[in-house]
């Protein structure tokens, strides 16, 4: 998998003599980062703003009705951390330590389920059994990781890959038939803590979206920048090479594993909190082929590639789905087409850009500069 | 990694017979001994082992010999259902029951065009998009995916959604055949014919042919095979266009049973995986005895799920056999130990 290779280790040198040289410094060579972190943070007052709606919803009698322009704009943007917190956990694994996997599903679903059972039955009040389902789904996902890890010691590649399928797809129609769950219909999760409440607040919502898919960020960034994160690298390059230069390679398999799992099970708390149910679709395979087509597209085992690939495909996916069309007598309703259109999105985007966007723009920027 | 007790092909063919004993074993029991209730499930079993051959076998031999797992190979198992029903039916979009007036002629008409345009749509998949990507197999993945939707979708286009129902073929669907004094439909017979005699035909063709030995010396090392002067990449187009054209066939003949629907594909194809896996990638042997080792599981379990009235049971099957025999076995039955 040698055309993976896009964090050279010059690259990620400099980044670590930035981290030395201190917050400036850092601040100069991130600068893009903080730029998008500040006007995401502002986004809803920008959006507000904007289109003159507040961006905590309409006043209706005593309660506010989530209502506007901006409280629209908020879920579309939670959704899309959701997804990248997703997507990124997946590259953390596939792109930065070459394991392929086919049931990250199940970790991201059993987030959702998890924390709707826990809410729902569990009959404590409600900040606690969020606070429950957090540690609850954290707990679970990071075993769960470490066990599917466990099994990798034996299965290799593709093996490995539909290893994988198969328990999620088990987990998938286990709570598809599941009946307290409602079965395919899904569970409702009516017992949400006010203050995280989408149908109240959907800005704090928002804010703790925000903050998962910027710490996801950094942690990916510092865990793979680490002397760790080359160990992984070394393992997506050639995992004999590694072990013969003395690492236990499935030890280091098994924490990215564990840490992509524990981080796609956050994903999946904060789109049931969001859609305030858990369907069994969060644990369907196409999830997880949402989440690689995604990877391959945004760029593999690259820092921004996952983010690009989520919130490019989540957007066209909220706006064309409604688009309409008309070029002189033709209309054409997008909504009827989309699937098809991403059809051809994805035949058009694998022989446009070869390494994925991320990807072919860095190796665009690399052969400008050598020839200057 | 040879040190599995597992470990050689002798030690293969033990495992799969202990486990076909195992379930059919299961399957008496679960009939309660009652031999009609056996030949229940073991005429479903074949049957539905061999529909899944049909999809299997091609995704089988595409993975064997250039490592590409064919995302698109349900859409070409969809493409032929229509495709034959279309042509058999008045109804349907292409109207020839002026031309053919013989309904069961149509069907056979219907089941060549079938295997024509599958092969066609492999050739340009193959030849077209994913010859310019063998050294990124990632994107053949993206790309045989992508494919699958606009494939999907143009039959949705092409033919409305609603499911069609299944239809007389020779007046066989009304035949019966009694085994075990158990009544059933000639066409399941029919089905297993056909897989038992497609899986004889591949087998022939891979043992008894020179492509077939190409083939196999390329699943092996595919650069060995072009350093001895053989063009590589026609043999992938040749044995992709085949894959692609056996998937169409196993839609065209499954369509007058299962009906033609959108979502069958995307079921056989994600069972095929499961199946093709379990059989040892890259192994044709694995592939047709893993279809029917399933195949018969899955009966043996819907029987099961019934009786104790839990679903979940005989859905889950393929998945639990898989992860079963991978625990024993890592390289599934037939796969080369590496």
């Amino acid at each position: 998998m040698a055309e993976t290779t896009h964090t050279t280790p010059n690259k990620s040198a400099r980044t670590a003599s930035a981290q030395r040289l201190g917050f400036v410094a850092g601040l100069r060579e991130n600068w893009l980062y903080w730029l998008i972190l500040v006007i995401l943070v502002l986004f809803p007052f920008i959006i507000g703003w904007l289109s003159g709606d507040s961006p905590f919803g309409a006043p209706r009698g005593d309660r506010m009705v989530m209502r506007g322009e901006s409280v629209y704009a908020q879920s579309i943007l939670i959704n899309i951390f959701a997804l990248a917190v997703l997507v990124m956990s997946y590259n953390l694994m596939f792109g930065f330590t070459g394991v392929i996997s086919f049931g990250h599903a199940l970790f991201f679903g059993l987030g959702g389920y998890l924390m709707g059972i826990i809410l729902e039955f569990g009959g404590m009040d409600p900040n606690l059994g969020l606070l429950v389902s957090l540690v609850v789904v954290l707990a679970v996902t990071g075993v769960l990781g470490f066990i599917v890890g466990l099994v990798s010691l034996r299965l290799r590649g593709i093996y490995f890959a539909i290893f994988t399928l198969a328990i999620a797809e088990m987990g998938w129609l286990f709570f598809r038939g599941l009946e307290i769950t409602n079965g395919e219909d899904g569970l409702n999760i009516a017992s949400m803590p006010e203050w995280i409440d989408p149908a109240r607040n959907r800005i704090l919502v928002y804010y703790v979206g925000l903050a998962l898919f910027v710490l996801t960020f950094v942690l990916i960034r510092r865990l793979v920048n680490s002397p760790v994160g080359s160990v992984f690298q070394a393992i997506r390059e050639n995992e004999e090479r590694a072990q013969v230069l003395g690492y236990n390679t499935l030890r280091y398999k098994l924490f990215s594993i564990t840490v992509a799992g524990m981080l796609a099970g956050l994903a999946g708390m904060l789109l049931a909190i969001m859609n305030k149910e858990a369907r069994p679709e969060i644990l369907n395979v196409s999830v997880t082929v949402d989440a690689l087509l995604m990877t391959i597209i945004g760029g593999v085992g690259t820092f921004t590639g996952p983010v690009i690939g989520a919130s490019g495909l989540h957007l066209l996916d909220t706006f064309l789905r409604e688009a309409v069309i008309t070029i002189g007598p033709l209309t054409i309703d997008i909504g009827e087409r989309w699937t098809l259109i991403l059809g051809f999105i994805f035949v058009l985007v694998v022989l446009i850009f070869p390494y994925g966007v991320v990807g072919t723009w860095k190796r665009l920027q690399m052969r400008f500069r050598r020839n200057k | 990694m040879g040190s599995n007790i597992f470990g050689g092909k002798r030690d293969a063919w033990l495992l799969v017979l202990v486990m076909l004993v195992a379930v059919l074993v299961f399957a008496l029991i679960t009939s309660e001994f009652r031999l009609n209730n056996f030949a229940i499930t073991l005429v479903s079993g074949l049957f539905q082992g061999m529909l899944l051959f049909l999809v299997a076998s091609g995704l089988s031999l595409v993975f064997g010999l250039m490592d590409i797992l064919n995302f698109a190979q349900g859409a070409y198992f969809m493409v032929g259902a229509y495709l034959a029903y279309d042509l058999q039916h008045a109804t349907g979009v292409f109207n020839i029951t002026e031309a053919v007036p013989d309904p069961n002629i149509r069907f056979i008409v219907g089941v060549i065009v079938a295997i024509l345009v599958g092969a066609f749509l492999g050739w340009v998949l193959e030849r077209w998009l994913l010859r310019p990507l063998y050294d990124r197999p990632l994107f053949q993945l993206v790309l045989t995916f992508g494919v699958s939707i606009i494939m999907l979708e143009g039959i949705r286009n092409i033919w409305n959604t609603t499911p069609y129902s299944w239809t007389e073929v020779f007046g066989i669907r009304e035949a019966q055949f009694t085994l075990f004094g158990q009544d059933f439909s000639m066409y399941r017979l029919f089905v297993i014919g056909v897989g038992v005699l497609l899986i004889i035909g591949i087998a022939l063709l891979l043992r008894r042919t020179r492509l077939g030995i190409v083939v196999r010396a390329g699943v092996e090392d595919p650069e060995m095979v072009s350093a001895l002067g053989i063009n590589v990449r026609v043999v992938f187009t040749l044995v992709f266009t085949l894959g692609c054209a056996v998937a169409a066939f196993g839609g065209a003949i499954a369509a007058p049973f299962l009906g033609a629907t959108i979502s069958l594909g995307a079921t056989f194809l994600i069972q095929s995986i499961a199946v093709i896996v379990l059989g040892g990638l890259g192994s044709y042997e694995g592939t047709a005895v893993g279809s029917i080792i399933v195949g018969l599981a899955l009966a043996t379990m819907q029987q099961f799920s019934i009786q104790v009235s839990i679903p979940v049971l005989a859905t889950i099957t393929p998945m639990l056999l898989l992860v079963l025999v991978l625990m024993v076995r890592p390289q599934g039955l037939f796969g080369e130990a590496r």
